[in-house]
């Protein structure tokens, strides 16, 4: 029996396809909507080291040492109300201060050792709100929000944050430290306050 | 988890000199056990790595105890090497049901020059927080 060239080449193709499919393992998709591996997520939590500018590790070693700190000061025996107020960016780049307090103000609202007011910046919307129940006519009384029982915060919580560049041919250093104080709203004086210093220094 | 925990944990070469409880109490090791896992300071510990996970660092010292309600941890760990070692580490802790409370930390970056020793310092997020672990990770500088 005799086979043309065409025959067997078909026939090896198709016993080599065969081969493949029962002996290799099929790769499956992934749900994604990305055909390529250009972007891919990573570990949040991971400490970044791209460049030396301030980055994601900068911002949560700072809100962790600050949160820790405030905690175990007795400041926070009675379950306070604080307020959250400006952080000063005095470094060279640009630093989202209030993603930092907000990461702060978080940790602190989940341990349930602070209560938190509203900030000056969110004031607004909590008036509104108090407004729309209040002066439209439109809610029933029983439920309703009144107004003027808003609690005050004990203390406010601000800052500032600066940075100390140096670079020769080489090298360069950058240096940060941010200050957390806390105030006493009513006779103004410090009832805490802490730092925490970051030093990255990066090769070409 | 907690077997993986305490496989990883044993492999660590441990200098061990004390730890204080949550309650305050200190339990004293025999001071300077030479690579030997005290099960009281392996319990707390996840190494990533085998017996080599950690170069040459030792943690000679835990202790923790209850400030304003909340859980702080203190561990003081030697680079027993003359070469720098570069740790990456992080606190987890655990609720009384052994559940994670909160988020999770962020890994810290700190730096060892030889035969230096340094103090890792950790804060609870809140009273719900009754224990810890302590995750480490270490690379030549």
């Amino acid at each position: 029996m005799k086979f043309s060239f065409s025959t067997t080449v078909g026939l090896l193709i198709a016993s080599l396809s065969s081969l493949l499919l029962t002996g290799c393992p099929t790769v499956l998709s992934q749900p994604t909507v990305s055909f390529s591996r250009q972007v891919s997520y990573g570990d949040n939590k991971a400490v970044e080291t791209v460049t030396n500018e301030f980055g994601s590790t900068d911002l949560q070693m700072i809100a962790e040492k600050m949160v820790g700190s405030l905690l175990e000061d007795p400041v926070l025996a009675n379950r306070p109300t604080m307020t959250l107020s400006t952080v000063r960016n005095k470094t060279s780049e640009y630093i989202d201060t209030k993603s930092i307090m907000n990461s702060i103000q978080t940790a602190l609202v989940k341990s349930r050792k602070v209560k938190f007011a509203r900030s000056n910046d969110e004031m607004q919307a909590g008036v509104d709100e108090l407004q729309r129940q209040n002066q439209s006519g439109l809610y029933k009384s029983q439920g309703k929000a009144q107004i003027g029982k808003m609690s005050a915060a004990k203390y406010t919580l601000e800052g500032e944050i600066v940075s100390i560049v140096k670079q020769n041919a080489n090298t360069k250093d950058v240096f940060y430290k941010m200050t957390l104080k806390l105030y006493d709203v009513e006779d103004g004086s410090i009832e805490w306050q802490d730092e925490k210093e970051i030093r990255k220094t990066s090769k070409r | 988890m907690k077997k993986l925990y305490k496989r990883s944990a044993i492999n660590f070469v441990i200098g061990f000199a004390g730890v204080v409880l949550s309650t305050g109490t200190t339990i004293t090791a025999q001071a300077q056990t030479p690579a030997v896992a005290s099960p009281g300071i392996a319990s707390k510990l996840i190494i990533r790595g085998d017996v080599q996970g950690l170069l040459g660092l030792q943690m000679v010292d835990l202790r923790s105890q209850r400030r304003n309600d909340v859980l702080v941890v203190q561990a003081e760990v030697v680079n027993t090497d003359l070469k720098d070692i570069r740790l990456y580490y992080r606190f987890r802790w655990l609720d009384a049901g052994g559940m994670q409370v909160g988020d999770g930390e962020g890994w810290k970056p700190l730096v060892f020059m030889g035969k230096q020793n340094q103090l890792l310092r950790g804060t609870a997020y809140g009273p719900q927080a009754t224990d810890f672990l302590i995750e480490m990770s270490a690379e030549q500088r």
